[in-house]
């Protein structure tokens, strides 16, 4: 009998989206900078790096807390513990979220309206990496199972 | 009393509410998602690799509108 630890299908799914989104992190930086480098030079440089980080960090959170929560509670998605572990990362992503636009607003280093579009631009391109790693990913409609007495 | 008093003042940005706003919308939209993935899960545990797939997209779909909600801070000051 093996003995590999439950883990919930969902996984590779969450992985993808990860994958598909640090990948939409690399283009929307090398783009982003580069435009934003004509647009107001070195600030706009960095607030297209800061904006691009920022939308692929505080989106991947999420998929990142279910794939740990997931490991952590051995693939128990009604384990109270799941959920303060996904919920708790989405609390703290939002308060330093928070903290980070208002540090932000007042730097010098940066161009705030080229953070803005860039952080708005990073968002909807994670949604949309997020929806086609989930098309793409396969989900059995029956799993994550244990039949009385199989364990 | 005169039409002109002033009974209470409130001063600073009124955009300040938006940003309330912006976080009152989605953390009411995750509380639905979860409850009702939990709901679900319970009602029918075979299902839970779809169900944590679904709850995901709609935990990031309604986070990215407070996302944007909330760095409108640096177009709007």
């Amino acid at each position: 009998m093996t003995t590999t630890p439950p883990r919930s299908s969902a996984a590779p799914v969450l992985r993808l989206s990860l994958l598909y989104g640090a990948a939409l992190f690399a283009a929307i930086a090398v783009v982003g900078s580069v435009v934003g480098a004509l647009v107001s030079e070195l600030p706009g440089l960095l607030s297209a790096l800061i904006g691009a980080g920022m939308g692929f960090v505080f989106l991947a959170v999420t998929a990142a807390s279910i794939l740990l929560a997931d490991r952590i509670t051995k693939g128990d998605l009604l384990s109270p513990v799941f959920f303060a572990l996904v919920l708790g990362a989405w609390l703290l992503k939002f308060v330093v979220f928070l903290v980070l636009v208002f540090t932000l607003r007042e730097a010098s280093f940066v161009d705030p309206v080229v953070l803005f579009v860039t952080l708005v631009i990073a968002v909807l391109g994670g949604l949309v990496t997020d929806l086609v790693a989930v098309s793409r990913g396969r989900v059995p409609y029956v799993s994550d199972i244990t039949l009385p007495g199989s364990s | 009393m005169d039409a002109n008093t002033v009974l209470a003042e409130i001063t600073g940005n009124i955009a300040t509410v938006g940003y309330g706003l912006a976080a009152i919308g989605p953390a009411i939209g995750v509380g639905i998602v979860v409850g009702k993935t939990i709901e679900s899960v319970a009602r029918q545990p075979e299902l839970q690799g779809r169900l944590t797939v679904l709850m995901y997209i709609g935990i990031a779909f309604t986070e990215a509108l407070a996302f944007i909600g909330i760095a409108t801070y640096f177009i709007f000051v």
